[in-house]
């Protein structure tokens, strides 16, 4: 009961009209980046981290939270109305989201997806609510033997559950590890990797990288089809929208399946994306219409809408209680809670109460801003799609300069942001995942820090990660998720032995 | 047009490039286990390995015609080429315009010439265009947020 107590302490910090307000600005920043090609929530965020340095840490993580959940909204509402998806998570609601909305019922669609994607994230919340101090808890008595086993499940799921190919997904990791080496080494003082070049004493931000994987990289994919955004209708039938909220409890099954996938895919970080389509294709292949997917079937949107917004919000939770963000966006906002000069992790829940249970609190009701906007505002945003691509895209390019330059007020950032623009386009034009590289560069340091540490206390003996029950479990299941893919590789061969090629295509389509 | 097999070929040695430099380069801190504990090196090293290793695995794999990404032939058409280098040719030209220029002036170009030139506006609206963006950035960052943008060397020479 102290979770509730707490709880409600933070309802007090987060209800107030300054944070109401933060709020509604973050969902409608958030809303716009959701809905403009080449802008998503990740670089969003990252976007507007340098502009909340003077703020109050609790009043700056709900205006970046609540941009958050604007931007999945967002993305939602483009891929319903002009198969278009906004964000790389929404890109399994098209399937059946534009179908239903082109055969008339726009509202219908938008208002199902919304209530299953509020639904998705209440589930996100309460189990943050109830489970994150817990995980604090435990993880208080963590040393750096654990920590190390934690980070490295983490990767492991990456690897193991991400849906990218494997040895991809291990080479985006490594990467990502090898930037967050660069600069200064922080146990030894020595400057690593900086290949000649004095300015890298000072390292590569994460921003830097975001805005180019995510920001110039994604404005690559998108020109190179044509934008025709034929749009369907957009006005909202109120009526229709309290009809299709009420006819969500029919389908209780299949949004507490979705709920549930996309809460394991937020907390082991498998990313809201791998979590939607995966929550589509077992909806697909378990509802008692399966076969009508792809025509407009109300559990073909529930399904994805529900599972990504549950692993968006849970996400938070391994971010708060260990320091182990569950998807790129939340990776961007541990790297500005450590440049607000706070310590991601349990002592979060013992020093900083107002901070997290102000956020938890804010989640709960941030969603409900989001949902109350979203629907408000769709005539707006459907209109801002009618701006010509090759207007928007000049705009989003100086965005992402000017993003990369005010990190550190330096030119190189902005160069090797369009060099990370090109590696975006590559990777994802060729399914290597992206967020595991994001995630590898926020906490690369963290991971290598804790390694050295333990292989101190051990004096060089790898046996510390073998020396209690704990640490043992968590390294054994971190290599039973790498090991996961070959397994299932060499299962497949055994029981087909003609032919491999078939599945690799169905794979590519679950990216980042 | 570009083949995915070219594609997957490029990025693998891109990355497998990156892994070399890697390796070389954590040789400068040490590798391996000294009374100091794990040197600087050992962990870059260890990672520029994996890099080298998987870049490998899917330089064989996007090559090797048994792979299935083999049937994929086109990856990049000709007009998709095209509309490419028609976005990130003039954004590699503004940001290489950004120190002699400064953003503001380099902004508005860009903008002008991306709408103008190959005639998707007018060129009166390409021109307010150009001057309101360049305009909002000042406002916002250089007025609102207090954020110093680059004003380039040509106005410093002029004494900005």
């Amino acid at each position: 009961m102290d979770n509730l107590a707490e709880l409600l302490h933070g309802f007090t910090i987060a209800v107030t009209v300054p944070h109401l307000a933060l709020m509604a600005v973050g969902v409608l920043l958030g809303i716009l980046v959701g809905v403009l090609p080449g802008l998503g929530a990740p670089n969003g965020v990252s976007l507007l981290l340098p502009l909340t340095f003077g703020m109050q840490p609790v009043s700056a993580i709900i205006l970046l939270s609540s941009m958050y959940w604007g931007a999945l909204f967002g993305g939602s509402v483009t891929s319903i109305l002009f198969n278009i998806p906004g964000e790389p998570s929404s890109v399994a609601t098209t399937f059946d989201g534009y179908p239903m909305a082109r055969d008339g019922r726009p509202t219908t669609a938008l208002a199902t997806a919304f209530g299953s994607a509020a639904f998705g994230a209440l589930v996100g919340v309460v189990l943050i609510t109830f489970l994150a101090s817990w995980v604090a808890q435990v993880a208080l008595a963590f040393g750096p033997a654990e920590y190390f086993a934690v980070y490295f499940l983490a990767f492991a799921s990456f690897v193991g559950m991400g849906g990218a190919a494997p040895i991809k997904t291990v080479v985006a990791l490594a990467i990502g590890f090898a930037i967050a080496a660069i600069g200064i080494d922080t146990v030894s003082g020595s400057v690593r990797l900086n290949m000649g070049i004095d300015e890298l004493v000072k390292g590569v931000s994460f921003v830097v990288a975001v805005m180019g994987l995510f920001g110039i990289g994604e404005l690559l994919v998108a020109v190179e089809e044509e934008f025709h955004a034929r749009a369907v209708s957009s006005r909202i039938d109120w009526r229709e929208v309290f009809r299709a909220v009420g006819r969500l409890p029919r389908h209780g099954v299949a949004l507490l399946r979705s709920a549930a996938i996309g809460c394991w895919m937020g907390i082991t970080p498998g990313g809201p994306t791998a979590a939607s389509f995966m929550s589509y294709g077992i909806a697909r292949r378990f509802s008692r219409r399966g076969r009508y997917f792809g025509t407009g079937e109300v559990e073909g949107i529930i399904s994805p809408e529900t599972a990504d917004h549950a692993a968006g919000t849970s996400a938070l939770l391994p971010m708060l209680s260990l320091g182990i963000p569950g998807s790129a966006t939340a990776a961007v906002m541990m790297g500005g809670l450590m440049i607000w000069g706070l310590n991601p992790g349990p002592m979060l829940f013992v020093d900083q109460k107002d901070f997290v249970w102000g956020l938890i609190a804010s989640m709960y009701v941030g969603n409900i801003v989001a949902v109350v906007l979203v629907l408000l505002t769709v005539p707006v945003f459907a209109a801002l799609m009618r701006i010509p691509f090759v207007v928007i895209a000049p705009l989003i390019v100086i965005i992402c300069v000017v993003g990369a330059y005010s990190v550190s007020n330096s030119y190189l950032d902005v160069v090797m942001m369009l060099g990370f623009g090109v590696v975006g386009y590559l990777f994802k034009k060729l399914f290597y995942p992206l967020a595991p590289l994001v995630l590898a560069i926020v906490i690369g340091d963290k991971a290598e820090d804790a390694f050295r540490q333990s292989m101190l206390m051990s004096k060089g003996s790898l046996g510390i990660f073998f020396a209690n029950k704990l640490v043992t479990c968590l390294i054994v299941a971190g290599i039973a998720l790498l090991l996961l893919p070959l397994v299932l590789q060499l299962a497949r061969l055994w029981r087909k032995p003609a032919s491999p090629t078939a599945d690799t295509t169905s794979q590519e389509k679950v990216i980042i | 047009m570009i083949s995915r097999r070219a594609l997957e070929l490029a990025t693998a040695v891109l990355t497998g490039g990156f892994g070399v430099a890697v390796v070389t380069s954590s040789f400068d801190n040490g590798i391996g286990w000294s009374s100091a504990g794990v040197e600087a090196g050992t962990f870059p090293f260890l990672t520029g390995i994996i890099i080298v290793l998987g870049s490998i695995y899917n330089l064989v794999r996007g090559v090797l015609p048994v792979a299935s990404l083999a049937n994929v032939r086109v990856a990049i058409t000709q007009i998709e080429l095209r509309r490419l280098a028609g976005l990130f040719v003039p954004a590699a030209i503004f940001v290489a315009a950004i120190p002699p220029l400064g953003i503001y002036i380099a902004s508005a170009l860009y903008v002008f010439a991306v709408l103008a030139i190959p005639q998707h506006q007018s060129v009166p609206r390409a021109l307010a265009m150009a001057g309101a963006a360049s305009l909002a950035l000042y406002v916002v960052f250089e007025r609102m947020f207090q954020v110093s943008l680059p004003h380039g060397a040509l106005a410093a020479a002029l004494g900005f």
